[in-house]
């Protein structure tokens, strides 16, 4: 059971517990970290690139960075390295020197925000600056050499990390992920372009599940069995499930439609759907007064978990190349019918929101336990009011059941897609982070 | 009454549909300029043209951004080369972002509206194309914002235009300016000034402002085109605007749909002549052509996108090796070759070095075709500067019925190109009226020619903080004379009068 990874993390116990190289300074990282990840979260939501796969990616590597600049001057810790696929060991502290966890953990991720975001436009560049300046002046009062000691080995951790990304198979994402040419699949059952824009005529990132996993063996090691046979027959199981959507969506009560847009967290409007958990977790993480060590840790298996959520869910997408429910409906059942949602411009099966929140559903509640309540203020600032959940996975439950509400997905990539997640995160939860 | 204006020219030959050849000028029409500076003027870039030799031929005015603002006199002789010779205004101000033309105190004399990364200016005109501040003698309050777009129009009674200024983002917040939009305002007049101004809140970083009867209501309304890249929780706006009260939003109630886009610029004009505008939007990625989707009285504005379909998404470079997503700015239509059907012109150009988006972003001129559907001609026509454009003008600066463009690009020379045909006939229209608005912004005008009908709005405001003061252009085709009429702002109709072709026509009220 992983959570015991985390004994003797909570903040009094730290000093106590953990074995520190000589000389650390006692500056507090954990600003350094939030107000990072706060950025990231930005960055996210206005680099034109980052759909909700390619911002899973920089989450899984931030969150990897992250651990490894804290726990990489500690004796009480473990890499990561050996663990993830293709991670090799990183550079290590001379222990007879001292560090700074706050310039380390400064360095790597401005290093690592940098080469992760380096899409982003001219606002981003300009605002990743201003948060490495504001964060390097916290650490003026260090001494010069322990400064110089610690941005080099932070850097050198960062360095580490963006080399061993760029051979995973989605460094360079083109045409925000919309590939130039396509060749659909014949046959009813599957995708078709649902959207006017030109530009998503083609599916997004149709080879993602090509990608190295971080913790999960392969693409497929949590494969699903395929969706309900497609049919047009009244009565039959794929019309059954066509009808729900329908009938739900004529009927939505207003909190229905509320859930609905809670959890739509469309890119470029919002921090994606992997970005609405790790904005949960920052809101935990505040609340609660994590310290940087274990926040860290929390982000480097969310975001593995995540990561490796949309490389198995685009795996399963695109082998049963389903089509989505606007599609369905328009040729069966309603050709005026419109979605609450936007369809996304991909497979339908299963539902990518899914799938993710399964996965990060498993992690938080390994990491928190299972009747962790918390709420969730992540879209406050769009008008949206915070929710409140009794758990994780009820946080999950609705997440998922949300895409039903909003008419972009059926109910069996709904059910399929907790469950596939489920399996995924399960494999970031074995991470050992301490020795 | 109709009164003609200038030289009537020879009847050009219509070659409908042909594609117009421009010949780029900027070198030999001595135009030097570039709207230079960093991240505050990544946006803006604006151009206006306004006739104040009264000649016909009109000047040209643009901003300078972090460098000050240039303004040209127009010597280009009667359908020649295009001659452009700096001059001192009194508008070389720096930190301009854009302008937008009018006659605030309705004196016969053009004003300007500057605005700036800084306090916006008034400007009023003195005559012989010099101009002096006057924000205190209007009570006009210039703000401190980084301004990005205007509009105005005259509300009924009043003196002074009511204008609209837009805002972009809140400049001081370095590390998370997102969701930090400053309020757009609304100045409305008091007299032969302004009052109080008034804050549209919530405001969600415009780029482009435009007051229209979308509804022909016989009321203007505010659209506002906001950059989803820095808004939270925003959209596109619409902003009734109610005599003697507070403007308020449309609502979802009311039909309003929401639609989140990197919004630029605002183009409108009535395609099909229903009495209902279209709007074009620009974006990164698609561009939106809304069409209203129950054109008739007392419809909602319910709008659907009809760019696809009409060959106007304008997604991506059409020319060269670059297949990354465009970015739009200034839009206009305007009728380049004199067919009778508005054309569609699109400044194009990548923000700033932003890798997702292509860097080699022609600008776009669309023909529209019989059909309705428009088609890429900017290669043929000679118009596809690959610069990183922002602000534009389609306006005839030599006085031949051919309209010219102006553009002005960002860290790169401001180009001038000229018409040189084949385009059909043609018509321009001066409205006049007694009082205040006396060029009758708000009215509509109507030109008829055999079995076509077009429609122009006349607006202050939209496109990318660039803005066009003088008559309206219209292509006749192969008719020497067409029908036209006003629909003055304030309702009143006028009688269908006969004109003839290739001439300025003021027509009075």
């Amino acid at each position: 059971m992983n959570r015991r990874s985390f004994v003797g993390f909570g903040g009094a116990a730290l000093a106590g517990l953990a074995l520190p190289r000589p000389a650390l300074a006692a500056a507090d990282p954990a600003p350094v970290l939030r107000n990072w990840y706060r950025l990231v979260l930005e960055l996210v939501r206005h680099t034109a690139t980052y759909s909700p796969p390619v911002a899973s990616r920089a989450f899984g590597y931030l969150g990897v960075a992250a651990w490894e600049a804290l726990a990489s001057c500690r004796t009480d810790t473990v890499s990561l390295a050996g663990q993830l696929t293709g991670l090799t060991a990183l550079p290590t502290c001379d222990p007879a020197l001292a560090y700074d966890p706050s310039a380390i953990l400064n360095a790597t991720l401005s290093r690592a925000v940098a080469a992760f975001f380096g899409n982003t436009g001219p606002t981003g560049q300009r605002a990743m600056q201003a948060m490495a300046r504001q964060m390097g002046s916290g650490l003026d009062a260090l001494p010069a050499d322990v400064l110089a000691r610690s941005e080099s080995h932070g850097q050198a951790i960062a360095e580490h990390i963006i080399a061993w990304s760029m051979t995973d198979g989605g460094a360079v994402v083109e045409n925000m992920g919309f590939p130039m040419e396509y060749v659909l699949t014949d046959g009813p059952a599957h995708w078709v372009p649902t959207s006017l824009i030109r530009q998503q005529q083609t599916p997004l990132l149709p080879d993602w599940h090509k990608n190295r996993p971080f913790a999960l063996p392969a693409g497929n090691t949590c494969a699903l069995p395929p969706p309900p046979a497609y049919s047009e027959a009244a009565g039959s199981a794929f019309h059954a499930e066509a009808m729900e959507v329908y009938t739900t969506s004529r009927s939505l009560t207003e909190e229905q439609k509320t859930i609905a847009r809670f959890w739509s967290d469309d890119p470029m409007l919002s921090p994606t759907p992997p970005g609405h958990w790790v904005e949960i977790v920052l809101q935990i993480i505040d609340r609660d007064r994590l310290d940087a060590l274990r926040s860290a840790d929390i982000m480097a298996r969310l975001g593995v978990a995540m990561a490796d959520a949309f490389i198995g869910c685009w795996q399963a997408k695109f082998a049963h190349d389903l089509l989505r429910p606007v599609t369905y409906i328009h040729r069966v059942i309603d050709p005026k019918w419109e979605p609450l949602l936007i369809t996304p411009p991909f497979p339908e099966y299963p539902s990518g929101h899914s799938t993710l929140s399964g996965a990060a559903a498993t992690v938080l509640t390994a990491t928190f336990g299972a009747d962790f309540a918390f709420a969730d203020a992540t879209h406050e600032a769009d008008g949206l009011a915070a929710r409140s959940f009794p758990s994780f996975w009820a946080a999950a439950e609705e997440a998922a059941i949300s895409r039903l509400y909003g008419g972009i997905h059926f109910r069996a990539a709904i059910d399929r897609g907790l469950d596939q997640g489920r399996c995924i995160g399960d494999h970031a939860v074995r991470l050992r982070t301490l020795a | 009454m109709i009164r003609a204006f200038g030289l009537c020219l020879l009847a050009l030959p219509a070659v409908a549909q042909e594609v117009p050849r421009f010949v780029e000028e900027t070198a030999s029409a001595g135009l030097t300029h570039s709207y230079s500076g960093d991240w505050e003027y990544m946006v803006g870039g604006g151009v206006a043209v306004f006739d104040c030799t009264g000649d016909d031929r009109p000047e040209v005015f643009m901003a300078g951004g972090a460098a000050p603002a240039g303004f040209w006199r127009n010597d280009s002789p009667t359908g020649g080369a295009l001659t452009l010779t700096v001059q001192t205004s009194g508008l070389e101000l720096t930190g301009v972002t854009g302008a937008y033309p009018l006659d605030v105190d309705s004196d016969g004399i053009t004003d300007l509206a500057l605005l700036r990364v800084g306090e916006d200016v008034l400007m009023r005109g003195l005559g012989d194309c010099r101009f002096q501040r006057a924000n205190e003698a209007w009570g006009f309050d210039g703000g401190d914002a980084w301004s990005t777009a205007f509009a105005a129009t005259w509300e009924t009674g009043q003196e002074f235009p009511t204008l609209a200024i837009g805002t972009y983002i809140d400049r001081t917040q370095e590390a998370f300016p997102w969701g930090n939009c400053t309020d757009n305002h609304l100045h409305r007049p008091a007299g032969r000034g302004y009052g109080t101004r008034v804050p549209l809140t919530p405001s969600y970083c415009t780029l482009s402002l435009l007051f229209t009867d979308w509804n022909a209501s016989g009321r203007k309304s505010l659209r506002v085109s906001n950059d989803r890249e820095y808004y939270k929780g925003g959209q596109e706006q619409m902003w009734h605007l109610p005599t003697g009260d507070a403007p308020r939003l449309y609502t979802e109630a009311e039909g309003w749909k929401r639609l989140r886009i990197w919004g630029m610029g605002i183009a409108s004009t009535d395609l099909n002549a229903d009495g209902y505008p279209e709007f074009y939007l620009t974006s990164m990625a698609d561009h939106k052509l809304q069409t209203l989707v129950a054109p008739a009285p007392g419809t909602t504005p319910d709008y659907s996108d009809v760019a696809w379909a009409r060959g106007v998404t304008a997604h991506r470079p059409f020319v060269g090796d670059d297949p990354r997503p465009s970015t739009g700015w200034h839009a206009q239509f305007a009728d380049v070759n004199n067919d009778t059907r508005a054309d569609l012109f699109v400044a194009k150009g990548n923000v700033w070095d932003m890798p997702d988006f292509a860097l080699a972003d022609p600008n776009n001129l669309l023909l529209q075709g019989p059909d309705g559907v428009f088609v890429e001609v900017a290669d043929k026509a000679g118009t596809a500067s690959m610069q990183p454009s922002r602000g534009a003008a389609v306006v005839d600066l030599n006085a031949d019925g051919a309209l010219d463009l102006v553009v002005v690009n960002r860290n790169a020379p401001a180009q001038v190109w000229r018409n040189a045909g084949p385009v059909g006939n043609w018509v321009r229209l001066a409205l006049s009226q007694p009082g205040p608005n006396p060029t009758a912004i708000g009215a509509f005008v109507e030109v008829q020619s055999g079995d076509r009908r077009q429609r122009h709005e006349v607006t202050v405001g939209g496109g990318h903080a660039s803005g066009i003061w003088g008559p309206q252009h219209f292509g006749l085709g192969a008719a020497d004379k067409a029908q036209v009429r006003v629909i003055w702002p304030d309702g009143h109709i006028s009688g269908w009068q006969e004109v003839t072709a290739n001439q300025t026509v003021v027509v009075d009220r």
